[in-house]
């Protein structure tokens, strides 16, 4: 049964990775799902489709991905990043950033053209506008990272893929859950699962406070 | 950018409405290969007040927003009395190349730049009201933040537009949690802060209660005093014949009728606008 110290370490483990992940996932994705929503060019359609079809990437499967890219004969297994928290850091970017692109150019498009005329009306540069669009799709962006990071911090085939659940090291509140479970140790389980879901809690809390600043209702 | 940091005092003075403040010159919209709009020749001459009226679908809003720039015409052109320059004479309003070039804003020459210059001395009151996320007074203060102005003078002009649409104790409401009658007055509000000299009003009364229509009417009645050029979409004849010198009927697109407002309402020659005004034109 792991110390309070080891438990309060794997906490901070999960918070690290998945944060790192959601941001990096977050400063990309939101430039792309805006230029989804907006862009007119050809395979805009297709980008969509693909983008939304990503939203359900199985983690396994990025675990899976990144697993091969990253061992000793894939393309980048000079690196040695595997079984570092990098590597689940990477992977979970891979399955977070759909997330926030897809969820992005909807949130935006949904309201772009009123918004941009409303602002272009009353004087704005085309450029004024499109922050103005941006500026009114906060909330909807901010949910979008807030999905990213609950899909993240909750998600298990990847982190133990390309993280290898090392005591110390790479192990998160999923995998050490997976640990006590299969040793037969329900309760801990149980406990870690709590954790986990107070965790999110308090992480969605935070976007929450984000979302409410200048908006109440 | 040139048009972002213009001085506001470059925005037109209503004292100073040029005789011509607008013409519309074989002014044509199409959606899916079908004529929304097809004028032959509208003048708008400075200090009026001119209704738009017609049957819904007639292609009122699309004149508006091709008007306010936000839609470019398939053919024909806009020309402005308006320009950073100060107003041009009526002739070159109407065509003439002598007098100084003809302000077209989709004419060569003309960029974002100038249209964005064009559009700050428009005020427009949308048919689709939208308030953006913030309070009532940051929604009246958006168009004064993207000109720069200065933040007192700021928060003075919008303390006297609210007062002048009777909302000055909403100033910290959220906008978006407006009423119907509320919100509108909050986006003529907002409309009206940069001084334009042309105000657009697409249906701004639709659906109010009649106190809402009388205090939106006086603000109105208050521009036309200021010599502000006024066009206003309007379902409402009643407030048409209250308002307006001149009406424009629209019909499909075309211009049924377009001249005094007293004409229209005592029985113009044209029958489609005798049966618009007789309430028996289905609409
Ligand atoms: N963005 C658009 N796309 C396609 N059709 C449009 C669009 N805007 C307007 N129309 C069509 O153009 C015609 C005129 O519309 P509109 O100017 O809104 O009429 P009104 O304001 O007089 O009710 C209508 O038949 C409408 O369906
Ligand atoms: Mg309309």
């Amino acid at each position: 049964m792991p110390l309070t110290s080891e438990i309060i370490e794997i906490v901070l483990l999960s918070l690290f990775v998945s944060g790192t992940a959601t941001v990096l996932a977050g400063l990309a994705g939101v430039p792309l799902g805006t230029f989804l929503a907006l862009g007119r060019f050809r395979g805009r359609g297709l980008a969509m489709r693909l983008t939304y079809t990503l939203m359900g990437l199985p983690p396994v499967l990025a675990g899976v991905v990144v697993f091969l890219i990253l061992s000793a004969s894939g393309p980048l297994g000079r690196l040695h990043l595997l079984f570092t928290p990098a590597a689940m850091v990477i992977a979970q970017t891979l399955l977070v950033l759909p997330i926030v692109t897809g969820l992005t150019s909807v949130t935006v498009a949904g309201k772009d053209r009123e918004i941009r005329e409303t602002a272009l009306a009353l004087g704005a540069t085309p450029r004024q506008a499109a922050t103005k669009v941006l500026v009114e799709a906060r909330l909807g962006i901010t949910g979008a990272l807030a999905a990213g990071l609950g899909r993240a911090i909750g998600e298990v085939g990847a982190v133990m893929l390309v993280g290898g659940n090392i005591a110390g090291f790479t192990r998160v509140m999923t995998t050490a859950i997976v640990l006590e479970t299969r040793k037969g140790d329900y309760t801990l389980g149980l406990w870690l699962g709590l954790i986990l879901l107070v965790v999110a809690f308090l992480v969605n809390s935070v976007f929450a406070g984000l979302q409410g600043a200048g908006e109440t209702r | 950018m040139r048009a972002a940091t213009r001085n506001p005092g470059d925005v037109l003075e209503a004292a100073a409405a040029p005789a011509m403040a607008l013409a519309c010159v074989g002014l044509r919209k199409e959606y899916a290969g079908r004529a929304a709009l097809d004028l032959d020749r509208l003048d708008v001459p400075g200090r009026e007040t001119l209704a738009v009226v017609g049957p819904s679908g007639a292609g009122k809003s699309t004149l508006l927003r091709l008007i306010a720039l936000l839609e470019r015409p398939d053919s024909g052109e806009l020309r402005f009395g308006l320009s950073a320059a100060g107003p041009i004479s009526a002739e070159a309003a109407g065509g003439s190349t002598a007098t100084g070039a003809p302000v077209d804003p989709w004419g060569n020459g003309w960029g974002e730049a100038g249209r964005v210059t064009l559009r700050r001395q428009m005020g427009f009151v949308t048919q689709k009201t939208v308030m953006f996320t913030g309070t009532v007074a940051e929604n009246v203060a958006y168009g004064l933040g993207l000109r720069g102005v200065p933040a007192d003078e700021v928060r003075r002009r919008v303390g006297e537009a609210l007062e002048t649409v009777g909302l000055e104790h909403a100033a910290g409401w959220p906008a978006r949690f407006l009423s119907g009658g509320e919100a509108q007055r909050v986006a003529l509000a907002r409309a009206l802060i940069g001084r334009p000299s042309i105000i657009l009003l697409d249906e701004a009364t639709a659906n109010l209660d009649p106190a809402n229509v009388g205090i939106i009417e006086r603000i109105i009645t208050g521009q036309r005093q200021r010599g502000t050029t006024i066009i206003m979409v309007t379902h409402n004849l009643g407030q048409a014949r209250r308002l307006a010198d001149r009406v424009l009927f629209l019909w499909e697109g075309r211009t049924e009728y377009l001249g005094p407002a007293v004409g229209f309402f005592s029985g113009s020659g044209v029958p489609r606008a005798r049966a618009f005004v007789a309430g028996e034109l289905v609409y």
